[in-house]
């Protein structure tokens, strides 16, 4: 195995709705801020791989837009995830382990405002003949899986309450964010249910953002980042779709995933100092933190998406924040997650570590 | 890349409008053949890459969910990979990748579609909200390339009704294509309706639901029959630049002279026996010939005026049939990829083209923005002929 | 034996809003003024017209936007012949690549006002814009090209 690190990482701040810029207006600030970060040019990058959605921009194709922002001329060597760019990240690290090039940029553009009603969309993820008929609202499977949660004692509604409040706490020192501020957790439990027993807070905010992050292998990293973060593992696993079959309460993909990440670190969840968990509720965090075999890392240091969730950008951002505490000297060893579907049905799990 | 990889199982389920199985069921279809094929259980598979056209197509999103448990991967990585039409090709290519990077043993590419479940026609009006909407339709973006490459190359107009001869009848020769026209003439396609003036009926592919499957793994397990990867390649280029050549894009070529520099490759014509490429519109066989190498630029249409290109030529291309007798979009290049495997496996059954030891798989999409192309062989790469 | 199930209404209705960022913005608005806006590439020197904001290929920022005046030459088209859905004139109509002169792009519209069998690469045309009171932020603001009269080309 190739020595592969995330030396740069960039996003444009996460905003409810952004109505002035086009996918590429959107991405090209932010692949030049990481680019210039790693200190490269474009022509030293040796593939790029990028994550979208074109049920959220609402057309076919949309992402070859993305690539006006890429300058993909001369042609370049390139791929496509059609969920979080987070998939995008390890198709990226297992490229770089062909060791046909050093350098690979992957970014990730999410754009939730563009959909005038998620009720309308987020049926179509579902099984086009049992369940997408039934048109389940946005947050109904996930109030299905917190209710589970709670009842199995993973979690309370006071317990998803502070995990707001830390998280929205958390937030206010990241310029990025969508949502922060100091609020206590019985202001949280006064407000209405959305999906019962889950209320506003507790849903990620869904909103528009695009992240990038520079991927280098072995010399190419110690040469572009002072203190490169080390993918020392990289897994995702896939639980079966049918909400009605699978344990809610437990995330068998992410247990998975994470087991054979550590085969590849040579350590464990429990080892890292920080842990971006990409939390589409507050409930899953409880969820994620046992499949996982957290101990005591710090959880979503950065907000986390309870902040800021821009759509198939947010599990990127994940791994950017949880490179970022290792280039300045925060943490050692660091867990990012990431998600897709619908109740945590597909997981990656990426260990990272810095050195010396 | 040192590692050996292979392709060793293949199936594809029937091209056709498919109203009498679910998604799930006709995506295992071709599953289930690839894995026999393969003579492997899903506990073999250690991951899975799906390759789709756009979702609004068929009304399905993150099929890959929907989809876990029918391609018998909960519990494994599973990919979504999508870049337009060449799609198929990126997936074959990343699982391939997988291998090599001994992340993997074995892997398992899907691809399918099934538009004939969703609205075709709005999606595609989803296209670009800004563009003045012409009523151009799907042909549209193709006919006026079609006439440019006419125009620089000076072609006779019957070498696209000879191409759409040659598939037509290669396609009787395949049980899985969608269109069978076995008394199919050149006058007949000459005197079909014209649609987007030069491209004719009868010169375009259908729409049709349809799904693959293939098995890609390292040489340990390659087994009796392998179809060995020689090389793969992808390359993009952006589709709105100024002064862009859309006849004869450069990610194309630099697509190609990449695989085939990985496969040994100097006389790509001279050294292949057998081409399986992504051709919508008849025209696009001689405009790829010319643009993968297998031709002189501006006489891509000569191969096919001479007869080479047709099933008893000394370069046949789609002996499967190709697109113009089947196109399930998301599937589409991966069947080139896997159809170029069977040949060389010498699995192909009656479009078996005799000796064929060397083979091209090729997909493309967007505005001729997208390339993949792998080259697979009998020998065993890197072993003495 | 009941009869198989083979088909079952399963309607979506989704709606979106479309954001056209600043540098189609300026362009679309210029549309509903009848001034057709292109920016130089100060790298490359090519000639975008529409323009976005910033070249595709240099990803620099493109120069200060300008006026063309919509004549240039039809450097491909295609006849389309036959009825489909979302038509919203009759066929047989003449959809091309319109090469405007000054221009490194090649914008697709109709263009009408002359016998599909007439088109011809290379043909001069110039844009007919639609009333004022149609105007709008679209390209449907040009209704559609027609042949020009040679020789009347920009210097």
């Amino acid at each position: 195995m190739r020595d592969v690190a995330v030396v740069a990482f960039a996003q444009s701040p996460c905003q409810a709705a952004n109505r002035r810029d086009d996918m590429a207006g959107i991405l090209l600030p932010v692949i030049r801020e990481a680019v210039d970060a790693a200190g490269i040019g474009r022509d030293e990058i040796d593939f790029v791989a990028s994550g979208s959605h074109d049920f959220y921009e609402g057309r076919t194709f949309s992402y070859i837009d993305s690539l006006d922002a890429v300058g993909a001329w001369p042609p370049i060597s390139e791929s496509h995830v059609e969920s979080d760019a987070a998939w995008a990240l390890a198709e990226a690290w297992s490229w770089l382990q062909l060791g046909e090039g050093d350098i690979a940029l992957v970014y990730g553009i999410g754009r939730g405002s563009l959909p005038a009603d998620l009720d309308q969309v987020m049926p179509a993820q579902l099984d086009p003949y049992f369940l997408a008929p039934l048109a389940p609202h946005r947050d109904a499977i996930a109030g299905l899986q917190a209710h589970a949660a709670i009842g199995a004692g993973l979690t309370s509604e006071q317990g998803m309450a502070e995990v707001v409040s830390r998280c929205l706490a958390s937030a206010l020192d990241n310029p990025h964010a969508q949502r922060s501020e100091r609020v206590d957790v019985a202001r949280l439990l006064d407000a209405p249910y959305v999906s019962s027993p889950l209320r506003e807070h507790d849903v990620a905010p869904i909103g528009d953002a695009a992240a990038v992050v520079v991927l280098a292998a072995d010399d190419a990293a110690r040469r572009l980042a002072e203190r490169p973060a080390w993918l020392r593992g990289v897994d995702h696993r896939m639980d079966t779709h049918y909400p009605g079959v699978r344990d809610l309460t437990e995330s068998l993909s992410t247990r998975r995933a994470a087991s054979r990440a550590a085969e590849f670190a040579g350590f464990l969840p429990s080892d890292v100092d920080v842990a971006e968990l990409h939390t589409e509720y507050s409930h899953q965090e409880a969820i994620l933190a046992a499949a996982l075999g957290l101990n005591g890392a710090e959880l979503n240091a950065s907000g986390g998406p309870l902040a800021g969730r821009p759509v198939t950008a947010t599990g990127l951002i994940r791994i950017g924040e949880a490179a970022r505490r290792i280039f300045d000297g925060r943490a050692d060893r660091a867990l990012a997650h990431a998600t897709n579907g619908q109740a945590l049905q597909q997981n990656l799990v990426c260990l990272l570590e810095g050195e010396g | 890349m040192s590692r050996r990889v292979a392709v060793t199982g293949i199936g594809q389920g029937t091209q056709a409008k498919r109203r009498e199985v679910s998604i799930g069921a006709m995506v295992r279809e071709a599953v289930t053949e690839a894995m026999a094929d393969a003579e492997l259980s899903f506990a073999d598979i250690d991951a899975v890459v799906l390759s789709k056209t756009p979702d609004l197509f068929d009304g399905v999103m993150n099929p890959e969910l929907y989809l876990a448990d029918a391609m018998g991967a909960v519990g494994l990585p599973v990919t979504r990979v999508f870049t337009g039409g060449s799609v198929g090709g990126h997936a074959a290519i990343y699982g391939a990748h997988l291998v090599q990077a001994g992340l993997a043993e074995r892997v398992l590419v899907v691809a399918y579609s099934k538009e004939s479940e969703g609205n075709f026609t709005w999606a595609l009006s989803r296209g670009l909200p800004f563009s003045a909407p012409l009523g151009a339709g799907a042909g549209g973006h193709f006919a006026p390339v079609i006439r440019e490459y006419i125009q620089r190359s000076n072609a006779p107009e019957h070498i696209g009704w000879q191409v759409a001869v040659n598939h037509r009848l290669n396609a009787t020769r395949n049980p899985y294509a969608h269109v069978h026209r076995p008394d199919i003439t050149v006058e007949e396609v000459r005197d079909s309706r014209m649609l987007w003036d030069p491209i004719r009926y009868l010169e375009s592919c259908p729409s049709s639901d349809g799904s693959c499957a293939i098995v890609v793994t390292a040489e340990e397990h390659a087994g009796q029959t392998p179809a060995w990867i020689h090389g793969t390649a992808w390359r993009t280029e952006t589709g709105h630049f100024a002064g862009r050549d859309e006849v004869n894009p450069q990610a194309g070529r630099e697509c190609a002279a990449d695989a085939y520099r990985q496969a040994g490759i100097d006389s790509p014509a001279a050294q292949v026996d057998v081409a399986e490429l992504y051709i919508p519109y008849s025209w696009y066989e001689p405009i790829w010939l010319e643009n993968i190498g297998l031709a002189e630029e501006g006489s891509g249409w000569k191969l096919v005026d001479d007869g080479r290109t047709a099933f008893d030529g000394d370069l046949p291309v789609n002996p499967s049939g190709g697109v113009l007798s089947g196109n399930p979009t998301g599937a589409t290049g991966l069947l080139r990829f896997a159809e170029a495997a069977l040949q060389v496996r010498g699995l192909a059954g009656e479009h078996q083209v005799d000796g064929a030891r060397r083979a091209i798989g090729h997909a493309m999409g967007g505005a001729s923005q997208f390339h993949a192309l792998w080259v697979v062989g009998s020998d065993k790469p890197g072993a003495s002929r | 034996m009941t009869e198989p199930v083979t088909t079952m209404p399963s309607p979506f209705r989704m709606d979106y809003t479309y954001v056209a960022g600043t540098g189609r913005t300026a362009f679309l608005r210029g549309l509903s003024e009848r001034r057709l806006i292109a920016r130089r590439c100060a790298d490359c020197g090519q000639v975008y017209l529409p323009p976005p904001e910033f070249c595709s290929r240099c990803l620099t920022e493109l120069e200060a936007p300008f006026e063309l005046d919509g004549r240039g030459v039809i450097s491909t088209f295609c006849v389309v012949n036959f009825p489909f859905p979302g038509q919203r004139i009759d066929p047989p109509y003449v959809v091309a690549h319109i090469q405007p002169h000054g221009a490194g792009t090649r914008p697709m519209h109709l263009v009408r006002e002359v016998k599909p069998g007439q088109v011809h690469i290379g043909m001069e045309v110039e844009p007919v814009w639609v009333a004022d009171d149609d105007l709008d932020t679209s390209l449907l603001s040009i209704r559609h090209f027609r042949p020009a009269p040679e020789g009347g080309a920009d210097a």
